[in-house]
């Protein structure tokens, strides 16, 4: 169900990437209900901006009741959300989203997520449920970033058996080059070992097209999550549009935010 | 006991806040956050005699203190609108009003039709004002062209019929003369203001279709006034709307001479809202001393 909730902030950590925080908020119902690559519209006092954001949920702990939200500093409403200190109320409605990731079930399935910078948020999310569910499953981070101190959201993931492969475009750490070099070589080695992969990619739009135009060629299933401007967040405006083969438009908060990477007509 | 009840012709609504059409989807989108039993009435998204793709993205853009907006109608059109989205919302105690634009004439006229005698409205809103397709704007800048399209429509129905007017015109008076001499039980107003936004970086419009409708806080002034002076030319009553996000703004268009209001954008941050608005106006006139609230219709001095 979505809720407008008034949620008291937890905390409100900067990362070591600058400009950078994880706000965690107190939310049992959103923490019990929210799925990986739903979201929320926060309001945050953006001064002559009255739209809510949305973010996508980060991590979410249903027993003690809070979820998580990654952010960076670009605008009035996440200045503001950046002053923020525990017990202050975030407004948020959610969780949003109507088709989500739906991890592929196969247990020996590769499962390969490839995020840049606030997309791998919702990746991380995914990582953390297809763990929960299969103790066994093999699970990939392909993120991408300018420079080392870019490269967020992967905090935790290592030390639930997930492989790391960061990729950065000065060679500061991991692969020197994009998400998709690395992406071809890992793909490459699935396909020699006859090992099924499965990718899963959240971040700027040209990174995703690449990824996805990349898992077609290869044969390999691909979900997309769309960054689309979401002035409602709630399927009410239509302003969300996301292009698809078919000639239509779908809508990327309700019909979204997720798609197979073969409907999207970049 | 205060009065909140308003008369729209023979349209009764409980109390006098409605939704801006396109700004509240169907009502099925966002009932989980608001009691559509309560709600003055539900105005849906415009819905045209065939299905509509809409424009290419971007279609909004955030501006100061607002938005533009080029969606083009995106709509499945009548037939789905009638049994996909009608059956739901009557499951629910509101009275609907149904947005139509239209092409020409006869095009209105035929999904005035289809409505009637599927009972699928009880109320139909002519916009002849969305300034987002071809052909859009004319009706509502030009009296003769909205007589035309009013007198057609008011011959194709006996339900409530509300022309939605334009604020993109130098006066707005003989337009709502034309539209109350053809017909109409009553008036809109405003739909958006026509604009554009560019992109100094990349040097680039900010919309894919260029133009777009401006709406939100930014627009109330104009839509304050615009309701005044048609609120002066007609004896109809008119739904005034434009940058309504409080239940203050709300009573300001009543003392500018509106019967009801709508809220529009401010459901993309509170899809509660109207409900909202529809309490602090009970509030106002309870502390006001007044007990209906026809006694603040047009009283401002
Ligand atoms: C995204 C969006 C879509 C709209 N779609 C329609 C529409 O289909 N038909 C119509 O008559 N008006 C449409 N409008 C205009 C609104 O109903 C309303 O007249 C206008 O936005 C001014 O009110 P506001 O400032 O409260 O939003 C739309 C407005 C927005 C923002
Ligand atoms: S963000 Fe408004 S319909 Fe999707």
């Amino acid at each position: 169900m979505i809720r407008r909730t008034i949620a008291p902030t937890l905390s409100n950590t900067p990362l070591d990437a600058p400009n950078h925080f994880v706000m965690t908020f107190h939310a049992p119902e959103l923490a019990r209900e929210a799925l990986p690559g739903q979201f929320i519209a926060v309001a945050a006092g953006g001064g002559m901006q009255i739209l809510r954001r949305p973010f996508s949920v980060y991590s979410v702990d249903p027993e003690a009741g809070w979820a998580s939200i990654l952010y960076s500093v670009y605008g009035p409403a996440t200045s503001t959300m950046a002053k923020m200190k525990p017990g202050d109320e975030l407004d948020f409605i959610g969780p949003l989203g109507g088709r989500v990731f739906e991890a592929d079930p196969d247990p020996s399935c590769h499962h390969i997520m490839v995020g840049g910078g606030y997309g791998v948020p919702p990746l991380a999310f995914l990582c953390r449920n297809i763990r929960a569910a299969n103790p066994n499953a093999r699970i990939t981070v392909i993120s991408g970033g300018r420079t080392k101190n870019l490269l967020v959201g992967t905090d935790g993931l290592e030390e639930i058996g997930v492989t790391l492969e960061p990729c950065t475009n000065d060679g500061s750490c991991g692969y020197h080059g994009l998400v998709t070099g690395r992406l071809e070589e890992v793909l490459a080695e699935d396909q020699t070992a006859h090992q099924p992969s499965y990718v899963y990619t959240c971040g700027p739009t040209p990174m995703m097209k690449a990824v996805g135009d990349l898992s077609i060629e290869k044969g390999v299933p691909c979900q997309v999550s769309m960054e689309v401007f979401m002035p409602c967040g709630v399927g009410i405006c239509m302003g969300c549009a996301v292009a698809r083969h078919d000639g239509t438009y779908a809508r990327g908060c309700t019909d979204g935010p997720v798609f197979p990477a073969r409907e999207v007509k970049w | 006991m205060v009065d909140l009840s308003v008369r729209i012709g023979s349209l009764t609504m409980r109390n006098p806040v409605t939704t801006g059409s396109g700004t509240f989807g169907f009502g099925s989108e966002v009932a989980d956050l608001i009691d559509l039993n309560k709600i003055g009435a539900v105005c849906v998204k415009a819905t045209t005699t065939h299905p509509r793709t809409g424009n290419p993205a971007p279609r909004i853009v955030e501006t100061a203190g607002g938005m533009l907006n080029a969606i083009g109608l995106q709509n499945g059109g009548i037939e789905n609108y009638l049994s996909e989205k009608l059956p739901y919302l009557r499951g629910f105690d509101c009275p609907i009003i149904v947005n139509v634009p239209g092409e020409d004439p006869e095009d209105f006229a035929y999904v005035v039709e289809r409505l009637t005698e599927a009972k699928g409205a009880d109320a139909i809103e002519l916009n002849i004002s969305c300034p987002n397709v071809s052909h859009g704007l004319d009706y509502a800048t030009d009296p003769k062209a909205t007589a035309e399209v009013v007198a057609r429509c008011r011959r194709a129905t006996t339900l409530p019929l509300l022309a939605k007017l334009s604020p993109n015109v130098t006066d707005i008076r003989p337009i709502a003369q034309a539209a109350e001499d053809a017909g109409a039980d009553g008036l809109s107003l405003i739909n958006t203001v026509i604009g554009t936004a560019i992109d100094a970086r990349t040097r680039r419009f900010k919309l894919a279709n260029v133009t777009g409708g401006l709406s939100g806080p930014s627009i109330k002034p104009i839509a304050l006034l615009h309701v005044h002076r048609a609120a002066s030319a007609v004896k109809i009553p008119i739904i005034g709307m434009g940058g309504i996000m409080s239940a203050t703004d709300a009573i300001e268009f009543l003392l500018a001479g509106a019967t009801a209001v709508a809220a529009g954008t401010a459901n993309f941050i509170n899809p509660g809202v109207a409900l909202e608005i529809a309490a602090g106006i009970e509030s106002y006139l309870r502390a006001n001393d007044f007990t209906d609230v026809s006694q603040i219709i047009g009283a401002v001095r």
